[in-house]
């Protein structure tokens, strides 16, 4: 694909493994793992984060030469948060339920350091096309982490994906039980934890020495 | 270039850059918001309509909730304190008085929604509290004896995951069914007690969802609240 | 009474950190160093109190459906709550930009403790959700809503703080290679938090 030379394809595919937005470079884990207890939150939150991302770059890196210095965090704000208020009205409309599920997080994408993270070192300096995979593969580097999260948890926690039964009822008829635990907020983040080690342990070049 | 670069940094440039930015989208979000406000709120007034055939005991997708409420929902309208209709308040439509009286207080009186559910004619009592962190809120629907719990549903919008917000759970509202809320002719409510435990006043009882005290503590002291305001209109039943 | 309630509510049963996993960036960035962490739980509670607080009246006053009706009747039915967020940020973020720069001017050495924090203060998570849980949980007054932002902000600090200690003894201790530093502390945090659920036993 000539429409994707070295650089642009680095953008986009290095968030994925070696420069995950999550397990690597430590950004925006705050705003999401609470909604992974079921597996369609998370994969509207990832979409949503993706998208955010995205559009937030490109916008941008269209206006990176007419912004004044001086007011340039003010302006990535006010753009973060016009695109995340877009979105919140957009699944109030399309998704409501999904929205119930997500209540204040749709809101804390505007925190998340992915997107100003993403706007400050890449959007600023970089073209819109190339801006737009950076924002593609950071949001999709979050966003698998999250459904990851989301598919054991539920898959574990209730026995279903999706609200559907997964597991049979013979398991159950032979005394097997679901784990509740997965439910409860803490297993979000001890399973990121347990992702960061097998990820590492596969990657030896980013363990820390400390 | 140079000149450019200088001209960026200038008072009036980065005035009016801020300005017009903030009017782009400003105008940008009020126009997507208006676009989108109709379907927003018919997506809650469905809502609230699947939630009012939830305590009938009837689980309707947001597709036919519609169609299932208007085929059950005989009637509403909304009661003076001492239970009796206020004239002029009839209608089941969510423009009409008792619909929008669920989520703003209407001066004029309290709603009640009436359904006929096989024959059998039901009253659909709202009902609207503290929990432990936000409102919580419910439908109750009664019998046409005006004493015994024909359903239950409860909902909240942030009451605490995996424990408290089991209160939404329908197994949680089927614990209802059957209660009385007269005992020996006075209002005493259902109670919610820990499991295990039994009312301390006689009245009728209910299991508490387990971890999630202060919840279930909350869903009693609403029901006992909110139905209390109805307690004229139920004895008038009961009559 | 009730603002009591709150305040120990938010600190043990509904933590910041340990309950929702907001502002974890900061706690990963800085809560290797005891006495760092303390100073930036100090700016995020001072900045958290301060900005629900305003960020209470404004909602209030201006946002929420019907807040405008102390302009007249005609204004009953307006409802700006979908500029909320932009309100939060900039309250926030022009909040801790006022607050460096006095601090920097009148008390430097105050400024040089904790001046590095203020700035991480705009985008941490906790602070931003601080105001959109006050929005959403309906405070009856502005009293509760500092009350909340007091409890979240104590519950935050201490959650910081009890990190910080665990990473410092954590030094002496053999952490499999792969799981060295960032893995073991998200494993630490999730431990403490099913800790803290037994909090959410306790009636008060």
């Amino acid at each position: 694909m000539a429409i994707l030379s070295g650089k642009t394809k680095a953008a986009l595919l290095g968030p994925l493994n070696k420069d995950n937005p999550v397990i690597v470079q430590v950004l925006g884990i705050c705003s999401a793992l609470a909604v992974t207890a079921k597996l369609e939150p998370a994969i509207v939150m990832a979409i949503a984060v993706t998208v955010v991302v995205a559009l937030a770059n490109v916008i941008i890196s269209l206006l990176r030469k007419l912004i004044p210095t001086r007011v340039r965090m003010i302006v990535q704000l006010m753009v973060a948060a016009t695109l995340v208020a877009i979105v919140s009205e957009l699944l109030k409309a399309y998704a409501f339920d999904v929205n119930r599920q997500l209540s204040v997080f749709v809101g804390l994408i505007v925190s998340n350091c992915i997107l100003m993270g993403r706007m400050e070192a890449f959007a600023l300096g970089n073209g819109p096309w190339p801006s737009f995979l950076d924002g593609i593969g950071n949001g999709l580097g979050y966003g698998w982490i999250l459904v990851v999260l989301g598919f054991v948890r539920e898959l574990f926690g209730s026995g279903t994906l999706l609200g559907y039964q997964i597991i049979p009822q013979i398991f159950y008829d032979a005394g097997y039980q679901n784990n509740g635990f997965m439910s409860l907020a803490p297993m979000a983040i001890l399973l990121t934890g347990v992702i960061i080690w097998i990820h590492r342990a596969r990657n030896k070049d980013l363990q820390e020495t400390e | 270039m140079e000149e450019k670069a200088m001209n960026r940094e200038s008072n009036v440039y980065t005035i009016l850059f801020s300005a017009i930015m903030v009017v782009i989208f400003a105008l940008g979000l009020s126009l997507i918001h208006q676009t989108l406000r109709p379907k927003q709120i018919q997506n809650e007034n469905v809502d609230t309509m699947r939630q009012i055939l939830r305590s009938l005991n009837i689980e309707a997708s947001a597709a036919e909730a519609e169609a299932k409420y208007a085929e059950l929902i005989k009637n509403a309208y909304l009661i003076a304190p001492d239970g009796s209709k206020v004239v002029g308040t009839e209608g089941t439509q969510y423009y009409d008085r008792a619909f929008s009286a669920i989520s703003r207080r209407d001066a004029a009186g309290l709603p009640v929604f009436e359904a006929n559910v096989n024959g059998n004619t039901i009253f659909i009592l709202p009902m609207r509290g503290a929990g432990m962190w936000a409102p919580i809120w419910g439908y109750l629907a009664v019998n046409a004896d005006g004493n015994t719990i024909f359903g239950a549903t409860f909902d909240h919008t942030s009451e605490t995951p995996g424990l408290g917000d089991a209160i939404a759970t329908q197994a949680f509202g089927e614990r209802y069914i059957g209660k009385r809320l007269f005992q020996n002719g006075a209002f005493t409510s259902v109670s919610v007690v820990k499991p295990g435990a039994s009312s301390l006043r006689g009245e009728d009882y209910v299991d508490g969802v387990s971890g999630g005290t202060i919840t279930s503590r909350s869903v009693g002291v609403m029901m006992y609240q909110s139905i209390g305001a109805y307690e004229n209109f139920l004895m008038n039943l009961q009559r | 009474m009730e603002a009591i309630n709150l305040i120990i509510r938010s600190i043990f049963i509904e933590n910041m950190i340990f309950a929702y996993f907001l502002g974890m960036c900061a706690v990963l960035a800085v809560s290797k160093d005891f006495k760092a962490s303390i100073g930036l739980g100090l700016a995020t509670l001072f900045v958290m109190v301060i900005t629900v607080s305003i960020n209470y009246i404004v909602v209030t006053y201006v946002l929420k459906e019907g807040a405008l009706s102390w302009l007249g009747e005609e204004f009953a039915s307006v409802n700006l709550s979908v500029f909320s967020l932009h309100i939060f940020v900039a309250v926030t973020a022009s909040f801790v930009q006022v607050v460096e720069m006095i601090v920097e001017k009148y008390a430097p050495r105050l400024y040089n403790q904790l001046g590095i924090f203020l700035p991480l203060m705009a985008v941490n998570c906790a602070v931003v959700a601080g105001s959109l849980f006050m929005e959403q949980r309906e405070f009856a007054n502005i009293g509760i809503a500092a009350a909340y932002a007091f409890g979240s902000g104590v519950g935050w600090m201490l959650a910081i703080a009890v990190m910080a200690s665990i990473r410092e003894k954590l030094q002496y201790s053999h952490v499999p290679k792969p799981l060295k530093g960032l893995g073991i502390t998200f494993i630490i945090t999730a431990l403490v938090g099913i800790g803290f659920m037994s909090f959410s036993g306790i009636s008060i």
